[in-house]
C-alpha cells in the first residue's frame, strides 16, 4: 500500500495545469512523429532531448513519455487509414485495420485501435505501479557483478529472442559497444579510439546515431519503396465511436490475452514490435469461427494494438528499476535521464521519488489524454500525409539535421548523421537489427564500468560472475538464452537430414 | 552493373570485421593488460573488437557458404535512381550548411527540392524555404533559446 501513497503524490505532480499542457504538447508532437514516415518514436524522442536540457527533469520526462504514447497512437492511425505502418510496431495493425477501414468502417477501426491501445497502456502502467518498488528494492542488493550480469542478460536476450539472425544481432550490439567506447574514458581519463581525430574526443553521441539510423535510414527506405498513399476517408463520426466502445467488452478474452503477451514482452527485452506480432498470431490461432483474419476482423486490430501499447509502457519498468531499457525508445529516454544528471536504477526510487512517481502518474493521465486527443485530431493528422512528399520529405530531413546539430553544436555530427543514415539503410535491407546497436551505445559505459569493477573485485577472474547464486543464475540464464535456440535449431536440422537421407537415395 | 544482395552481405560482413579489427588494434595501443590500478583502458574494447571481427567474418563465411541472397537484387535500378535523387540534394544540404549555416542551408534545400523535384513554381518554393527557415528561427532561437549554426549571411540581418 506504500506504492499507493507514493502514486497519489505522483498525481499531485502530474495533474498540475503546466504538466497537463506538456502532455498535450507531447502527445500532439508524438502524433506528428508517428504519422510521418521516416520519423519514428526513438528518433522523435532524440530530436526533442536537446530542447529539454533547461527543463525540470520531471517535466522533461513527462514530455518525452507523452511523445512516445502519441507516436504509438500515430503509428496505428496511418496503419489503418493508409495501410502504411507509421511505426514498426504497428505493422500487424495493417493486416485487419486497413481492410476494415476500406469497407467504410474507418471510425470503427480507429476506435477499436485507440481504445484497446489505451486499455493495454493502462494495464501496463498498473503493472509498473505494482511491481516497480519491489523490483527496485530487489535491485538494491545488486553489486557490480550483478549489474554487469543484468546488462549481459539484456544483450543476450536480444540475440536469443530477436527475430533476426543471431550473428547479425550480435554484430549490431558489438558495434554499439565499440562506438560507445570512443572518446575520453571515464575511468582512466585516457583518450580511446579517436585515431587523432579531435572531433571524436568528446565521444559519439547516441542521439546523433539514433537520428541517423532511425531518421535518415528510415526515410531512405521509404523513398525506395515509393510512396503510394491510397488513403480512405478519415472522418470520425461520434456515434460510431460510442457504438464501437459498447462493442468492446465482447472481446474481453482477446484483450486479456493480448495484455498478458504485451506485459511479458515489455518487461523482457522482446519489445513492442515482437509483442504485437505474437499477439496477432495468438489471436488468429484461438479464433475458429467468423470471418477469416486479414479481412477486417475486430480481434485482428485489438490484439496487436493492446499488446503494442502494454509492451511499450512496460518497457519503462526495467528502465526505471534496473537501468536496463528493453526497447529502442526506452533506451533513448534512459540516455536522456543520464544527460539530465539522473542515474536510472533502483537508487532513483529512494533519491528522486517525486520524479519516478510523477512519471508513473503521468502515464495514467497522458494515455487518457492521448485517446481523447487522437480521436479528436485524426482528420487533421491524416491530412499531413496528403502533403506531397517533395515538400514533407526534405522538411523531415532538415529537422533531423537541425536536431543532430542541437545535441552538441558540432558540424561534425552532421556528417555522422549522413553516414549513419547510409548504415541504417543498408542494415535495414540486410536485416541487421538496429535497436540493439542503440541499446548497446546507451548501456556501453555502464556495462564497461560494471565489468571493470567486477574484474578489480576478483583480480581479473571471470569466476566472479558465478561467485554467488544470484549473479550466477543471471549469467547462466543469459548464456542459455543465446545457446538454447541455436542448439534446438542444430538438433532439428540433424534430425531432418536423417529423415531426408533415404529419400535422397 | 548489378549489385546483388549477396555482394552487399559480403561487403557489410567485411566492413564489420574491419571495424572490429580497428577497434582491437586501437585498444592494443592503449594496453589491454592489467595495470597498477586494475584493467588498462583498452581492456574492455579490445575484447569487443575481437568478438566483432570474429562475428563479422562468421557472417561473411556464412553468406559465402549459404549463398545468402545470391539471386536477390540489393536495389533495383529505378529504386537506385530515386534514392540518388533524394540523397544528392541531402548531401548538398549538409555541405551548404557547413559553409552558410543551417538557416540558409535548409531554406535553399527546401527551395531546390520543391522547385525541381516537386515541380512547384519558383516563388512558391522560395516562400516555402524562407518560411521554414523563419519557423526554425522562432522555435529554436526564440522559444527554446537554442542557437543553431549560422553562416556569413545572418549578420547582415543583424542576427548573431
Amino acid at each position: 500500500m506504500e506504492n499507493f501513497g507514493l502514486l497519489l503524490d505522483g498525481f499531485q505532480i502530474a495533474l498540475t495545469p503546466s504538466h497537463i499542457a506538456i502532455m498535450v504538447v507531447g502527445v500532439l508532437l508524438g502524433l506528428v512523429v508517428g504519422v510521418l514516415p521516416g520519423l519514428g518514436a526513438p528518433n522523435g524522442v532524440s530530436l526533442l532531448i536537446p530542447l529539454t536540457f533547461s527543463m525540470e527533469p520531471v517535466s522533461a520526462i513527462i514530455l518525452l513519455a507523452s511523445m512516445y504514447w502519441g507516436a504509438l497512437f500515430g503509428g496505428s492511425t496511418t496503419s489503418i487509414l493508409f495501410n502504411i505502418p507509421g511505426e514498426p510496431s504497428s505493422v500487424a495493425t495493417t493486416f485487419d485495420g486497413y481492410p476494415m477501414a476500406r469497407d467504410g468502417q474507418a471510425t470503427r477501426a480507429l476506435t477499436l485501435a485507440f481504445m484497446s491501445a489505451g486499455i493495454g497502456a493502462l494495464v501496463g502502467v498498473i503493472v509498473i505501479t505494482l511491481l516497480s518498488s519491489w523490483a527496485a528494492e530487489f535491485a538494491l542488493r545488486f553489486g557490480a557483478p550483478e549489474y554487469f550480469a543484468v546488462y549481459f542478460l539484456a544483450f543476450c536476450a536480444f540475440i536469443g529472442m530477436g527475430s533476426a539472425a543471431p550473428a547479425k544481432t550480435a554484430v549490431s550490439l558489438l558495434l554499439g559497444l565499440a562506438l560507445s567506447s570512443v572518446g575520453m574514458d571515464t575511468i582512466t581519463g585516457s583518450l580511446r579510439l579517436t585515431f587523432g581525430i579531435s572531433e571524436l574526443i568528446g565521444g559519439i553521441s547516441f542521439l546523433v546515431v539514433v537520428i541517423g539510423l532511425f531518421g535518415i535510414g528510415e526515410i531512405l527506405i521509404t523513398i525506395q519503396h515509393g510512396l503510394k498513399f491510397r488513403g480512405v476517408s478519415s472522418r470520425v463520426d461520434l456515434r460510431d465511436v460510442f457504438r464501437t466502445i459498447a462493442e468492446l467488452p465482447r472481446y474481453y478474452a482477446t484483450l486479456i490475452r493480448s495484455c498478458l503477451v504485451g506485459t511479458w514482452m515489455g518487461i523482457t527485452p522482446g519489445g513492442p514490435t515482437a509483442a504485437s506480432f505474437m499477439s496477432y498470431g495468438i489471436a488468429r490461432q484461438w479464433s475458429r469461427r467468423g470471418k477469416p483474419f486479414g479481412t477486417g476482423r475486430p480481434e485482428g486490430i485489438i490484439a496487436p494494438e493492446t499488446a503494442d501499447h502494454s509492451a511499450g509502457t512496460c518497457a519503462m519498468l526495467p528502465m526505471l528499476a534496473l537501468g536496463v531499457p528493453s526497447s529502442a525508445t526506452a533506451a533513448v529516454m534512459m540516455g536522456g535521464l543520464m544527460i539530465w544528471g539522473l542515474t536510472p536504477g533502483p537508487m532513483l526510487f529512494t533519491t528522486k521519488p517525486d520524479f519516478v512517481w510523477g512519471l508513473i502518474a503521468s502515464m495514467y493521465v497522458a494515455n487518457i489524454v492521448g485517446v481523447i486527443l487522437v480521436l479528436a485530431t485524426v482528420p487533421m493528422f491524416a491530412a499531413l500525409l496528403r502533403i506531397p512528399f517533395a515538400i514533407i520529405g526534405p522538411m523531415i530531413v532538415a529537422v533531423c539535421f537541425v536536431g543532430a546539430y542541437t545535441v552538441s553544436s558540432a558540424t561534425f555530427d552532421l556528417w555522422l548523421v549522413l553516414a549513419f543514415g547510409i548504415v541504417g539503410y543498408v542494415f535495414n535491407k540486410l536485416q541487421y537489427p538496429i535497436a540493439p546497436l542503440v541499446l548497446a551505445m546507451v548501456l556501453g559505459h555502464k556495462a564497461e564500468n560494471a565489468f571493470h569493477q567486477s574484474m578489480i573485485m576478483s583480480d581479473g577472474s571471470v569466476l566472479v560472475f558465478w561467485s554467488n547464486p544470484l549473479v550466477g543464475s543471471i549469467i547462466t540464464l543469459a548464456l542459455a538464452l543465446v545457446a538454447v535456440p541455436q542448439l534446438v535449431r542444430f538438433a532439428t536440422r540433424l534430425r531432418r537430414t536423417e529423415v531426408d537421407e533415404p529419400l535422397v537415395k | 552493373m548489378v549489385i546483388r544482395r549477396f555482394h552487399m552481405e559480403l561487403v557489410v560482413a567485411g566492413l564489420t570485421c574491419l571495424a572490429g579489427a580497428v577497434t582491437a588494434l586501437g585498444s592494443l595501443e592503449l594496453g589491454v593488460g592489467w595495470g597498477e590500478s586494475g584493467p588498462e583502458p583498452g581492456y574492455f574494447p579490445f575484447y569487443i573488437g575481437v568478438l566483432l571481427a570474429l562475428l563479422g567474418s562468421y557472417n561473411g563465411v556464412y553468406a559465402l557458404l549459404a549463398k545468402r541472397g545470391d539471386q536477390e537484387l540489393f536495389v533495383e535500378r529505378r529504386h537506385a535512381i530515386r534514392l540518388a535523387r533524394f540523397f544528392g540534394p541531402m548531401a548538398a544540404f549538409v555541405i551548404l550548411t557547413i559553409f552558410l549555416g543551417l538557416y540558409v542551408g535548409a531554406a535553399l534545400y527546401l527551395f531546390y527540392t520543391a522547385w525541381r523535384q516537386g515541380n512547384y513554381r519558383p516563388h512558391f518554393a522560395a516562400l516555402l524555404g524562407g518560411g521554414f527557415a523563419v519557423a526554425l528561427f522562432v522555435v529554436f532561437e526564440l522559444m527554446f533559446k537554442v542557437p543553431l549554426l549560422k553562416g556569413p549571411l545572418e549578420p547582415l540581418f543583424g542576427i548573431y
